[in-house]
This record gives structure tokens, sequence and C-alpha cells, in this order.
């Protein structure tokens, strides 16, 4: 539970910081103060549990998701995922505080502060979680985060966009290679655990790692490589490692906490996970040490020649992650010591020094190493940060950085693999590379004298606590190893191992001395070295490369598009009814059955039911025949009021009455909408349907044939499917017989509003949706005073609102006439009456929350098609659709999660009246006091309110349209 | 027999739906879509598991007598409220529509390619 609970505390806090309480009430520094705390905690919780996992191993918490696909929400901490899990804490909580002295507006820093957080959530997510498929979508989570933090300033910088499109682009393919390699190694891992059975998907992070022959499973060269193009991308490994400084168009903050510390450490984490199980096969050790090193001298190669001080930093991180990749790819895991000691030097020097970079590029307005320079006097704090974290990266004795280099060359020096000697080439390559860098950072940013007098801008003093801490980490662990660091990797490294700040004055020593004078010489010629850096072969030119041609992919299809929305719609359609023709389907499904009816007696029901169907044909007909969309509309009325009788006589009470009220309200919504468009617009496609163009006649026979092929093939499904009706054993049954512990009569409305209720809860949740797509669509922007007013016109079409022009509406449309308006007026009430009879008697007769629902806000409509829009508006004051909405949607989920605080579970029954001992007292009303029926009410009132919504945004008259009012056909409808 | 009206009926609606949704009209088309939703709704009821002489009440199932198929009407309550939300969706489209390119022929909308 607690680890379930870290994890999702960081999503909790970037919830909370969007909320409108945080951002109206919390200022700037609480905010900061806030987050940053709250990281501490969890950096403090998670150190907690160090004693327990010392006595257990590791800890693992599971809560099954969907077992039958190995799918579990479960969680595992070892000693492993407690090291990433405390940088990702413990830096969180130190770059949290930074970011609240790096931005100076407060709306900008909560925005980045809700998106930092949400992927710190992700990032713990990660590497806390005990399944392998949980643990995939953490990691698409850290990306998608990252894509939108690195795009932060997307609005006014183009590189931003492009950095952020790059970075998801290489994460979210190699993702989709490493889920394959995932699911196939989970398939594997089951076939191994559990050989009886034929297949089973074992995604556990505690059994896979028992899987130990997974190296030999004839699938064991895909799912490694398809995992291993995961982590490289991920982890920007050669050659994918151009996303990395691609993404420092990130907010500083961002930039040290995802691409240095923590995200870009994903794949070395998946790489250190599933070592135990994967490293016994050649592929996989040769794979990561060939890439990792070639990573670890391209990256510190590139590093040196950077002009920009974050790009300067990317590079040598992305040279730090090679090496780490490098070291777990060392045989027989003998290089993880010395990785996992790298990746807290790295994880205290290299935030450390982004911070740095963050604070520089705010104070001087550059980030270019060439005009930067003498800064040491000005930010004093700054340059000893600078100081001791460049020199930690750079391997000086006796930092922290000291002993992660010390323990690489061991590492590489001793380790039982061959080309031992290429292997320290590259090793001593890139480790000069990177000294150079550091003593870049030192004197050419903080010491060398600037070309032109750089304007400093003070910053808070604050901000320097964040890289200050840091840097103490970085020069204070090196004598704290014992106490501090060996107890965490004893639990995280598989073999006993021994770790020294000091070794003696043997051949380790010496080599890291060489490195340094080698470094200080090439930073000395650094001039003429930085003129001979060339590399051939451009990673991101190619991708450059890759991406026009996608483009031009792109833009070559899109000549087949024509643009026209109803070509789409012919395509589609016909292309069904060409699937239909062309596999024979219906031929295959009819072979054999029993289609045409044995027995030819008819009953009188069945008669009534035969004319039924009669009419509604005959209606549908009519829609397609009759021009005038006045008539068609009331032709299409009679269809659905046909159904309802049908719906009657087939003993379906409530359905009926649903859809008798229903089919009204959508028969006066057409001709509402009818008044409000012009007439000759209307005419004028009366005309072109049945004058026509030339293509006419073709274009009609298509449609005729794609409708009778696709009207035939329905026809035969369901024959079949009424043929073979299920009978009596069918769930159905169940819910008859079990009704009357809901307590109510009516078994559709017990389902409705009991057994399927979260159905019901969405459902109805689905209609406001649809309601205030309706509104959004037609009251697009200003809403003044609770009405929706329009927004001025853009396009020539629309009018401005003016509340003459609605006057003027009204009088040329009133259907205001006494006799209408007296029937308004009367009609309300009663329709309200009606409504509230419906919900609380519904239980025992035709009737419940929707018709409810649906009698008020037709009898609304009414008020709007008589009175018309303002007056009814004025009228009605109380009826508020966006408030009614609100409070029907508030009172269905509140009555839905209200058992689970007496500990029942969600939309479970509960009986108010007996609890409330007045059972006896309403129910000589007839009524039931229950959970269902508080249901009810909130369905009714949110149907109301959605219908309410539409019917106003619809009703609203916006043009000018008195000639279309007048028009014959609308006068019909009047009439 | 009334299976096979049914199944007609139902396959008639369907078509008419679709030749309605192809027309260059939208408010034709408009109808069409609610055709469909219509032919769907007749299919489900009946596509019942049982058919009865009542309908599904407690009291009805306690006196012995065989009633309807609830389950299946609580799905079309459920149908037909939210084929209604969409429906008036589709009417705001063909207001939207008109109000901004003074047209319901869909055949002078040929925006979707920019």
């Amino acid at each position: 539970m607690e680890l379930a609970i870290i994890s999702a505390v960081p999503f909790c806090l970037s919830l909370f910081l969007a909320s409108p309480i945080a951002r109206k009430s919390l200022n700037k520094p609480l905010q900061t103060v806030l987050s940053s705390a709250i990281m501490a905690v969890l950096f403090a919780s998670l150190l907690s549990m160090f004693p327990q996992l010392r006595n257990e191993g590791a800890i693992i918490q599971s809560f099954d998701w969907m077992p039958s696909l190995g799918i579990s929400l479960s969680f595992y901490l070892d000693g492993l995922s407690l090291l990433f899990a405390m940088i990702v804490t413990g830096v969180g909580a130190l770059i949290f505080f930074y970011a609240g002295y790096y931005f100076d507006e407060a709306e900008e820093h909560n925005r980045f502060m809700v998106w930092l957080s949400a992927f710190a959530g992700a990032m713990l997510a990660l590497v806390l979680s005990g399944n392998l498929l949980m643990m995939f979508v953490a990691w698409e989570l850290t990306s998608v985060t990252s894509f939108i933090l690195i795009g932060f300033k997307g609005a006014t910088d183009a590189a931003a966009r492009e950095g952020a499109f790059k970075a998801l682009f290489v994460t979210g393919a190699g993702a989709l290679a490493l889920i394959i390699g995932l699911v196939m190694l989970s398939v594997a891992a089951g076939q191994i655990l559990y050989p009886e059975q034929d297949f089973r998907i074992v995604a556990d992070l505690g059994s896979i790692l028992q899987a130990t022959s997974l190296h030999q499973h004839d699938w064991y060269m895909l799912f490694s490589l398809l995992i291993m193009l995961g982590g490289f991308t991920k982890s920007a490994q050669f050659p994918f490692h151009f996303w990395l400084p691609g993404a420092m168009s990130a907010p500083t903050p961002a930039s040290a906490y995802l691409h240095s510390a923590t995200m870009v450490k994903a794949g070395i984490y998946l790489f250190a996970r599933l070592s135990p199980v994967m490293h016994q096969n050649d592929l996989w050790t040769s794979l990561l040490l060939t890439v990792g090193l070639v990573t670890m001298l391209v990256g510190s190669y590139f590093a040196v020649k950077q002009g920009d001080l974050k790009g300067l930093l990317a590079y040598s991180t992305v040279s730090k992650l090679g090496a780490i990749v490098a070291l777990i790819g060392l045989p027989d895991q003998s290089g993880l010591k010395a990785a996992f000691v790298g990746i807290i030097a790295h994880a205290f020097y290299k935030s450390a020094l982004f911070l740095v970079a963050g604070t520089i590029d705010h104070a001087a307005g550059t980030r270019a190493i060439n005009r930067l320079g003498g800064l040491r006097g000005k930010m004093p704090v700054m340059f000893w940060v600078t100081v001791i974290s460049a020199l930690s990266m750079a391997g000086a004795p006796f930092l922290l950085g000291f002993v992660a280099k010390e323990t690489l060359l061991d590492a590489m020096l001793h380790h039982s693999g061959q080309w031992t000697q290429l292997l320290m080439v590259m090793v001593l390559a890139s480790t000069i590379f990177t000294a150079m860098a550091g003593y870049m950072l030192i004197y050419d940013v903080f010491l060398k004298r600037p070309q032109k007098r750089l304007h400093i801008h003070r910053p808070s003093p604050w901000i320097g606590l964040g890289p200050a801490l840091l840097a103490l980490g970085s020069l204070a662990l090196g004598f704290l190893l014992e106490p501090l660091i060996v107890p965490l990797l004893e639990l995280a490294v598989p073999k006993s191992f021994e770790l020294h700040l000091f070794t003696g004055f043997n051949e380790l020593f010496f080599l890291s001395l060489t490195i340094l004078l080698a470094g200080l010489l090439l930073f000395l010629l650094r001039r003429r070295v930085i003129r001979l850096i060339t590399f051939p072969l451009s990673c991101d030119a190619f991708y450059r490369e890759f991406i026009a041609y996608l483009e031009w992919a792109g833009t070559t299809v899109l000549h087949t598009q024509s643009g026209f929305v109803r070509y789409y719609l012919v395509i589609i359609l016909g292309a069904v009814a060409a699937v239909v023709i062309a596999s024979s389907t219906l031929f295959t499904l009819t072979a054999g059955q029993q289609l045409l009816p044995t027995d030819l007696s008819v009953t009188i029901i069945d008669l009534a039911k035969i004319f039924m169907l009669f009419l509604t044909v005959a209606a549908g007909l009519m829609t397609v025949v009759l021009r005038e969309h006045v008539k068609a509309a009331i032709a299409y009325g009679v269809i659905g009021y046909a159904i309802g009788v049908i719906f009657l006589i087939n003993h379906a009470p409530d359905v009926a009455l649903v859809q008798l009220l229903v089919e009204t309200m959508a028969t006066v919504l057409i001709i509402i909408m009818l008044g409000r468009i012009r007439a000759d617009v209307r005419i004028r496609v009366i005309n072109s349907l049945w004058t026509g163009r030339h293509d006419h006649r073709l274009g009609l026979l298509r449609d005729l044939g794609i409708s009778i092929v696709i009207g035939t093939a329905v026809f035969v499904f369901s024959l079949i499917a009424l043929q073979n009706r299920p009978q009596r054993h069918s769930v159905a049954a169940w819910h008859l017989e079990n009704s009357k512990a809901v307590g109510t009569d009516d078994v559709v409305g017990a389902i409705v509003a009991d057994f399927r209720g979260t159905d019901t809860l969405l459902e109805i949740a689905v209609f406001t949706t649809a309601a205030l797509g309706v509104l959004t669509l037609l009251a697009r922007g200003r809403r003044s005073g609770g009405t929706l007013a329009p927004k001025a016109a853009q396009t020539g079409v629309l009018h401005e609102f003016d509340s003459q022009v609605v006057d003027e509406i009204q009088d040329a449309t009133s259907l205001s006439t006494p006799f209408t308006r007296s029937v308004s007026f009367i009609v309300l009430p009663i329709a309200i009456l009606i409504g509230m009879a419906q919900i609380l008697y519904g239980g025992n007769g035709p009737g419940d929350g929707f018709t409810a629902g649906v009698t008020i806000g037709l009898a609304v409509s009414l008020w709007y098609v008589v009175l018309g829009y303002s007056e009814a508006k004025k009228l009605l004051p109380w009826f508020r659709p966006e408030l009614i909405i609100r409070l029907g949607l508030f009172v269905a989920i509140a009555n839905a999660l209200f058992p689970l605080l007496i500990g029942g579970e969600f939309m479970g029954h509960v009986a108010f009246d007996q609890a409330l001992g007045i059972y006896d007292f309403v129910g000589s009303f007839g009524l039931h006091v229950t959970s269902s029926l508080i249901f009810e009410i909130a369905i009714a009132i949110t149907v109301m309110g959605g219908l309410g919504i539409i019917i106003e945004a619809i009703a609203y008259p916006t043009e000018r349209q008195q000639e279309s009012m007048a028009s014959p056909e609308t006068r019909q409808s009047d009439a | 027999m009334t299976e096979l009206l049914f199944a007609l009926s139902i396959g008639l609606l369907f078509g008419i739906g679709v030749f309605q949704l192809l027309r260059r009209d939208l408010i034709k088309a408009a109808i069409g879509f609610a055709i469909l939703f219509s032919a769907i709704n007749l299919f489900f009821v009946a596509a019942g598991a049982f058919e009865g002489e009542f309908a599904p009440y407690v009291s009805n199932v306690e006196a012995g007598r065989q009633t309807s198929d609830p389950l299946i009407q609580a799905l079309i309550l459920t149908a037909i409220v939210v084929s209604f939300g969409s429906f008036s969706l589709v009417l705001g489209f063909v207001n939207i529509i008109s109000r901004r390119y003074n047209t319901i022929d869909s055949n002078d909308l040929n925006k979707l390619k920019h």
C-alpha cells in the first residue's frame, strides 16, 4: 500500500497544482515550498523502508487488475528500485525548490510544476512498478510529460517544438519496439514457469526474475533486441543520441531533472532490472558494451565542441549514459557496482551543473560559452558549485566522481572478456575529453575575461540552495562511502564488493592522474583540438532526411483526398458494401439455416405489429420522397412513434414512454433548427437535389446500390439473429428474479438505476457531453450573465448579438397568441408534477428518471417555441441548464460514491429509509427511499439540464431571417 | 412470421437510413442518421432473449406470468437517450455549417482538405 501511495502522491500534487484552488490561493513561494517538501517527505519515507528491505530483500505489493492478461497494479521495491526512487525524489526535491526561483512569472511556474510533478509521478511509478506492462505505461507517461516539458515554450519557440517532437518521435518509436519485446518476454516467461499451460502471460517482475532460463528461449534474440532498442532510444545511446541535445530547449529545471538525472536513466534502469535473467547471453552483453562504449566516446567527443553551455552538458550526459550502459554490459554483471556509483555521482554533479547553467542563462541572458566569462566575482556560490561539480565530473581526487571513475576503470581493466586494450583506449579517450570539458566549464564560464561586458541581473540568493546542496553531496559523499553509499549498493549489487575512496598509490590512481593531466593538456590546446573535431556521419541529418521523406509521402497521399465530406462517407460505406459482396458472407451465413417461417399463423397482436412495421417503412420512404424538410421531419417523427407503439405492443411500456417522448423532442428540435436556417439556403439545396447536374443519375444509382447492399446485409443478419434467439436461460431471467430486493416493482427501472447503474451513470455523462458539444458548437466564445451570447461575426455570416434583432424576430415569427401562451404556461407546472410522480412512483409503473427529465424538457421547449428565446429566458429565470446539469451529475456521482464511505461498493444499493427508520412512514405513501431513487432523481435533473442546454443553444436566434421564418413550409409546421 | 417481417423492416429502414445519409442535403442526411438509430432500436426490441405476454414487473413475475425480457429494454432505454444526444450534436453541426458557410449542401463543403 505504501508504495502505491508514494507513486500516487506526485500525481495528486500535479492535479492539486492544476486546480483553481492552488492557482488562486497559493502564491509562488508557497507552491514551491509545498511541492519541494512533498518530494522530500517521499524521499524520507522511501529511506524509512530501508531496514525492511535489508531483512526481506524485496517488498512486493500487488493489486489485481487484469489477472487473465497477467496485468496487475503491482509495486516492487528492491535495492535497485530504491536507488532510482531516491534519486527521483531527492534530486526532485532540490529541483522543485530551484524551479520556484527560476521562473519569474507565477502562471508559468505553476504550469511548469503541474507537468514536472506529473513527470515525477510517472518516473516513480516506472521504477517502483512490479509489472512489466505497468512499467511500460509509466515509461510512456514519462515520454509524454517530457514532450510537454521540452515544448514548454513551444508557443513562441520553434526550436522547442522541434526538439519536443524529435524526442517524442525517437523515444516513442523505441517504445513501440519495447512493448513488443516486453510482451514476448512475458509470454516466454510464462512458457518457462508454467510449461504445463498453453499460454500464460507472466509480467510480474518477481516471477520473471525467477525465469532464469530465459536466455535459452527460442525468442531470446528477438525480444532482447527489441527491449534493447527501447532502452537505447530512451537513454539516448548512439545512434539515437541526437534527441537529447535537442531536448535542451526545455526550461533548465526540466533538463536537469528529466534529461540528466532521471528519465534518460529509464533505459539504464530497464537494463539493470532485466540483467539478472538476460546477461548470460553474449548478444546482450556484447551489444550493450559496444553501443555503450561508442556512445561514451562520441558523446564526450562532441561535448567539448559545443558552443552552448547546455549543449555541452547534454553531450557529456550522453557520454556518461553510454559509460553506464557499457558497464551493465560487462560479462558476469561485474560492472554493476561501477554503474551504480556512476549513476549516483552523475546525479549529483550533472544536476548541479545544469542548475548553474540555468542560473547563468537567467542572469546573463545567454548560454553561449564564448560570450560568457568573468562570472566568478558576480556569482561566487555558482562558481564554487561549478568548481566542485566539474572536477567531480572530471574525476578529480577525492570527490564522488573520483570514486565513480576509479570503479569504472577498475571494472573495465579487470573484466573477463576480450578486447581489453581496445576497450581501454576508448574509455581513456572518453574520460580525457570529459576532463577537458570539466576544465572548460570552470575556466571559460567563470574565469576568462568576457569579450563584451556582460549585463548581469542578480537572481535571488535562494536559487543557489539546490546547486549548493548537490555540490556538497559531490564533495562529502566520497568520504561517507562506508556509512551511506555502501549499504545502499549492497542491496542493489548481487555480488559482494568493496568500495573505498582511496585504494592506495596503485595503477588506477596513476591512471586517474594521467587522465586529468592529459585533459588539462588538451584544454590548453583546445583552440586547435576543437578545430580538428569532425564527424562524417550526422545522425541528426539522417533523422531530418527521414522526416522530410515522411512529409513528402504525406503530401503525396493527400493528393488522393477530395476534401468533400460526402465523398469519404461514400468510400467508407461503399467499402462496407464491397466487403459484404466480395466475402459472400451472406451466402455462408444463410447456408443450412432455417430462415423462412414455417408457421404462417398470425394473431391479432401480430397484425397490429405488422401494421406498425408497415407504417415505419412507409414513413421511412416518405422521408426520402418528400422534398420539403419540414414534411420529411414529420415523416421521421412518424417512424419514431410507430416504433414506440411497437415497443408498447411488445410489452415494454417504459421503453415506449421514453421513445415517444424523445421522438417528440427530436422532431421539435429539427423543426426549431429548420427555423434557424435561412429559407433561400434550404430552397437552393432542395432544388439542386431534384433538378440535378449531369452526374446526378449516376450518383443516385451508386447510392442506391450501396444502400441496397447494406440494407440486405442488415436484413440477413437480423433475420439470423432473430431466428436464433436464446430462450429463457439468459441473464435476463436473473434480473426478473432478483429485482424485488431493490424495492421496485419495475424490473427495467431496477436494471437502469441499480443492477447496471454504472452504465447509466456513464450514459448520462455521455449525454451531458453531447449537450455540451452542442453548446460549444453553437455558442462559441463569450457568455454573459448566464445567457449564451455568440461571438461577433467572423465570416460575415454570423451576426452579432443584438437584442433589437432578437425582438424583431420575435415580432415576425411569433407563435405567441394568447391561446398558445396560456397552454404553455399551464403545461410546464403539470409537466413538473408528472415528472416528479414518475420519479417517485416510477418503481410501480412506467416512467423513470429519463421520462421525467424529458417531460419537463419538452414543456420548457414549448416555451421556447411559443414565446421565442428572449422571452422564455426572461420568464424562466430559474431554468439555468448549466447549473442544473452540474447539480445532476454531482448528485449522481455522490450517490454512487456514498456506499464506499459506509463500506459498500461503488454504486452499491443503500436503503436509506430502513437505515433512518422511516421505512413505514414513507412506505405509507408508497415510497421507497433508496439509492436507486436518488439516482433516478439525478438522472432526471441531468437529462433536464442537458435538454435545456440543447434547446437554448439551438433556439438561440443569431440571424436576421425574417424571410425564412415566413417561408411557406415553416408556416405549415406552425399550423 | 413476425421475425421475418421485423428483419425485413429493419433491413429496409437501415437501407433508407444509409441512402439518406448519402444525400447532399445535410438535413436529409441528419434525418438518415436518426433513422439508423431507430432501425437499431427496433432490432434490439425484436432481439430480446424471450417474448412474454406481460410487462416485466415483479408483481407479474410473482403472479407467475410470462414477462418480456427486461434487460434488452434497459439497454434500449439507454440507447435511446444516447442516440438522442448524438442526434442533437448532428443537428448542431448542421446548424453551425449553415451559419458559417451559408449552405447546407455538402457538395459546397470541401474544406476538409485544408
